[in-house]
């Protein structure tokens, strides 16, 4: 497939203005501010591309925008662009801002444009330093073009965009956590209803979108819902994906291709990860961040990388990050170690998750020790099924369970191993104990 | 005019019902029709159905993040926190399905597994919800093994003035936290950390030191803070609760007499939506702890330069005889009648009518000015600056120079010089400690009070009468806003120790009125009779209408 979001990345001095112009940026802001096409259009246009959220969560941009009340009672409309990628094995939305800024920024104007937004913020994880001072830049540079300030390109448009940096809190990128973080307070989610983009940050309607979800709305407006549509295995699936593969393959990266690629061909194509690395074989795939349930060996087999697909197999695309274990890994090993990682991220707010994810860090680790019993395994289970579901007001604690959860049903028998041989059960022997 | 009825014209459409101020809910398949403004746990209360809760507060906002009140409701594939679910029209709520029961008690599970369980030795067992749910909700097995969650120097710390905190015992509902934010507005308490870290402290160390600080300790739902005055005092179980009126200021703060064995353990906030609602200030709170003290146990006479112990009758009679001798040498101007803030509107109607019975026009009731007190009812601040709960009563009783009489100033600055003077409440101001103005009280030939404590005023008495404390007797004040209300008596006074009016009444039989049989129910009926502003006023109603039965309120603590 043709690189699309892709396109300018290696390309020298991509981050610059002068580049990002050359290469054919800011057509479709000029296109749509000087055409007279109306935001309406724009959001319907959105709509039909049917842009899915790149962020996690799968849902529809253009109806997110179409939530917005139409009068907003003098309120104004925000547009936070979610830029705290820190789900586990995720790593697109950073390389899509600190090499191509622009086709975020231009994503932007466009989106703002559609929802009649005034003021827009690029929440960055506090982390990404480096992203943080080359969006500020490539904003400087619109602004000095006359792309971003008052009336954009002579027409009646204005937008000012505001790079806000986080402060370390993987909860943050949860949308109504960070529209409490950029309020000031202290980054946890919210009770919903009400939805952000009825009463959002400071009680204004706000929609709150990915970055990946941002750049592709560029290239909607640039060449089309039905161009975008086509991109896929079907038009609930469709548009250019960023692939973010990691562990033990041979090339990890950033890979970018139609949505619904087989995730066999991610992992063992030569155009993406090419294979395992030193010829082992697969354990267990993560097809969607640390929140997603784990995909056995055999799971792996026809299951198309798009929303649809990965749900059908039980777990979903989620960021799209595919975490690959090889058959040396020890799974107990695999999920005290994300489990640490919800432990320590939970805001603490709601009961189940605050003292579950600890718990279920305690038990794993007791097992991983040797010092497991047989009743913790099923404990595990039980705990997991008493925090997710409703129980919780985010999906936090959903995740946080996604891990222990899956492995537990599926690897069972390296937990029982772990408690009756005080010791991890890898190789090969362990791939024949799999329970589908 | 005709007054034929007239058949409306047929096409005339039939009159809209009245829009209805209610929704129709389900609780269980049992429908009731409640109030729109509701929350949905206050709307099942309605319905006879408990929701338990622990972060919910009808007074605080809505965070929905203990999950304790989770319910299914129809229509809703998950279930809900019950707390965050508007009311609607055709709501129906199932609050006794298995789902419910099993969420309710994964929530206990997750609640405990970190708590001390050190009930034994925490001053909210008894009136604790965790312990509460735990019996209502919980399982009785814990499937936790591992060690828990210590929180080295945050356990067991004063973080204020009265306020002792310990984070093991914190369920992390920030009920102390919305108080500081949305009803003190000082907002000393914050979350830090967060996860399973996450505790409750003041920001940077700074104390929690706001007027009302004692209320965090109020709604907090389980022993993590407590109040230093009550901290290892009594196990609740074992306190008496008694109605009654905070005497700290003319606000009037409704309260609970805490008290066991005659002594008084503390005051709790009574709800009373239109005075204090669900709180208390600390200065009223912490007057429970002086409301023991006494040191006039017994009735005094002094006889020449010798003060002698006497019967409270013997006492009495001697007043009257003094009062009788003046009236006889000087007429009734020489008699000076004082009543006090701190006294009810039985005692005050009853000196009045003491005053009247005798003729004189020399009577008066003062109060001392305090800083401004103030408290929040439902609706807006409710401000006062006496420093007695009841000088509006008793200038309303009367008690205040008839024409030609004198008041309390007038004899202090030697304008007046009555031969006698009763004063009602040795404590009815600072006045009563300033020996330069006590002399010039004393400047009577008779001066007789009487007293729970000994001071400059006691000590220059003729005769001294040992009166009851507020926990030890019953009858009404009037508060800054003009609500009359009820005190009921905790216990009453270890004899010969008698409420005021008691000695008040002995005195009126002694010249030559009264009933014996009168009591404060009695004098309420009068001053209704008599008193045109309280024209009416049945003691029913105000035990009805605000303030209900002994041990059987809600106090702050467990809305």
């Amino acid at each position: 497939m043709e690189k699309v979001l892709t396109a300018r990345i290696g390309k020298k001095d991509s981050r610059s203005i002068d580049t990002y112009l050359a290469d054919g940026g800011y057509t479709g802001v000029k296109r749509v501010l000087t055409s007279g096409m109306t935001p309406e259009q724009v959001i319907e246009e959105v709509k039909k591309a049917n842009v899915r959220g790149r962020g996690g969560a799968g849902f529809s941009a253009g109806v997110k925008w179409g939530f917005l009340p139409k009068d907003t009672k003098g309120k104004p409309i925000y547009l936070f662009c979610n830029a705290d990628e820190s789900e586990p094995g995720t790593f697109k939305d950073r390389l899509l801002m600190e090499n191509d800024p622009h086709q975020l920024i231009e994503g932007m104007i466009l989106a703002s444009y559609a929802i009649r937004c005034r003021n827009a913020y690029i929440y960055i994880r506090g982390e990404f330093y480096d992203g943080a001072r080359i969006l500020e830049r490539a904003i400087g540079e619109a602004y000095a073009k006359g792309y971003l300030g008052e009336k954009i390109l002579g027409s009646r448009f204005s937008l000012d965009i505001t790079v806000h940096r986080g402060a370390g809190a993987y909860i943050c990128g949860e949308e109504t956590g960070l529209i409490e973080s950029i309020e000031g307070k202290r980054g946890q989610p919210r009770i919903k209803p009400p939805f952000p983009a009825v009463s959002g940050a400071f009680a204004a309607p706000t929609i709150v979108n990915n970055v990946e979800t941002l750049c592709c709305v560029k290239h909607v407006i640039d060449r089309g819902a039905e161009w975008f549509l086509k991109i896929g295995r079907n038009e609930k699936n469709a548009g250019p994906k960023l692939f973010c593969i990691s562990g033990h393959v041979n090339r990890p990266g950033v890979y970018e291709a139609a949505m619904g690629l087989p995730l066999k061909d991610l992992i063992f194509g030569a155009e993406y990860a090419q294979g395992m690395k030193g010829g082992k074989k697969i354990k267990a795939v993560i097809p969607g961040g640390a929140s997603a349930p784990m995909l056995t060996a055999a799971e792996i087999d026809d299951c198309p990388l798009d929303f649809d697909g990965v749900a059908a197999k039980g777990s979903m695309l989620g960021s799209a990050a595919i975490v690959v274990i090889n058959e040396d890994a020890c799974i107990v090993d695999v999920a005290k170690n994300l489990s640490k990682f919800f432990s320590h991220e939970s805001c603490g707010q709601c009961t189940p998750c605050r003292e579950g994810t600890p718990w279920l860090y305690k038990v794993l680790t007791r097992i991983e020790a040797g010092q497991g019993r047989m009743e913790d395994i099923d404990l595990l289970a039980r705990i997991c099924n008493q925090m997710a579901n409703g129980m919780t007001i985010c999906v936090f604690a959903d995740a946080a369970i996604a891990p222990p959860l899956s492995s537990v049903t599926k690897f069972r028998a390296e937990y029982e191993h772990h408690v009756t041989q005080k010791r991890c059960l890898v190789g090969a022997r362990a791939a024949e104990l799999v329970t589908v | 005019m005709s007054s034929t009825p007239v058949a409306p014209p047929p096409s005339a459409p039939p009159p809209a019902p009245p829009p209805k101020d209610t929704f129709t809910v389900s609780f269980d398949g049992k429908a009731i029709e409640v109030p729109k403004n509701l929350n949905l746990i206050d709307a099942a209360k309605l319905a006879g159905v408990d929701i338990p809760h622990f972060c919910y507060h009808p007074r605080l906002s809505v965070v929905g993040q203990c999950r304790m009140c989770l319910v299914e409701i129809e229509g809703m594939p998950k279930i809900q926190a019950a707390c965050t679910v508007p009311l609607k029209d055709g709501l129906s709520v199932k609050t006794t399905t298995d789902k419910v029961k099993n969420a309710r008690a994964a929530t206990m599970e997750f609640l405990l597994i970190n708590h001390p369980l050190d009930c034994p030795i925490c001053d909210q067992a008894g009136e604790c919800t965790l312990q509460d749910n735990s019996f209502g909700y919980g399982n009785q097995l814990s499937r936790f093994d591992e060690a828990k969650r210590q929180y080295p120097t945050f356990d067991r710390t004063m973080i204020g003035p009265h306020v002792v905190a310990d984070m093991t015992r914190c369920i992390q509902c920030t009920r102390c936290i919305r108080f500081t934010h949305e009803i003190a507005g000082t907002s000393e308490l914050t979350f830090l950390d967060r996860g399973g870290r996450t505790l409750v402290w003041t920001h940077e160390g700074q104390p929690l030191a706001n007027d009302w600080s004692g209320c965090a300790a109020d709604v907090c739902p389980v022993g993590a803070l407590t109040t230093r005055e009550f901290r290892f005092r009594s196990r609740v179980w074992y306190l008496q609760k008694t109605p009654s009126v905070c005497p700290g200021c003319n606000v009037g703060c409704n309260i609970s007499i805490e008290s066991r064995d005659d002594v008084v353990y503390r005051f709790l906030p009574r709800l009373n939506p239109t005075v204090n609602d669900y709180w208390l200030c600390d200065y009223g709170r912490f007057l429970s702890e002086p409301l023991n003290d006494r040191d006039v146990h017994k009735a005094t006479v002094r006889e020449g330069s010798a003060v002698r112990e006497a019967t409270v009758p013997a006492a009495v009679d001697r007043i009257a005889r003094e009062i009788r001798s003046s009236l006889e040498g000087k007429g009734p101007g020489a008699v000076f009648f004082l009543g006090s803030a701190h006294l009810s509107n039985e005692e005050n109607f009853l000196l009045r009518k003491i005053a009247d019975h005798v003729g004189s026009p020399n009577r008066d009731a003062i109060v001392d000015k305090s800083r401004p007190r103030k408290v929040k009812s439902k609706t807006v601040w409710v401000e006062g600056d006496d420093a007695g709960a009841n000088h509006q009563g008793a200038k309303d009783m009367g008690l205040s120079p008839g024409a030609g009489g004198h008041g309390l100033d007038a004899v202090i600055a030697g304008k007046a010089s009555p031969e006698v003077i009763l004063i009602a409440d040795a404590a009815f101001s600072a006045i009563a400690d300033d020996p330069e103005k006590v002399a010039a009280l004393r400047r009577a030939r008779f001066l007789a009070v009487a007293a729970r404590n000994a001071n400059a005023l006691t000590r220059a008495a003729d005769v001294v009468l040992p009166a009851a404390s507020l926990a030890e007797k019953e009858g009404t004040f009037t508060n800054v806003q003009g609500r009359v209300q009820k005190f009921d008596r905790a216990f009453l006074p270890k004899p010969p120790i008698r409420a005021a009016w008691e000695h008040l009444l002995l005195l009126a039989l002694a010249l030559g009125f009264g009933d014996r049989s009168w009591t404060p129910h009695d004098l309420l009926r009068q001053i209704a009779a008599e008193v045109p502003d309280y024209a009416g006023i049945k003691e029913e109603e105000l035990e009805g209408g605000r303030l209900l039965k002994k041990g059987d309120f809600a106090w702050a603590g467990r809305p």
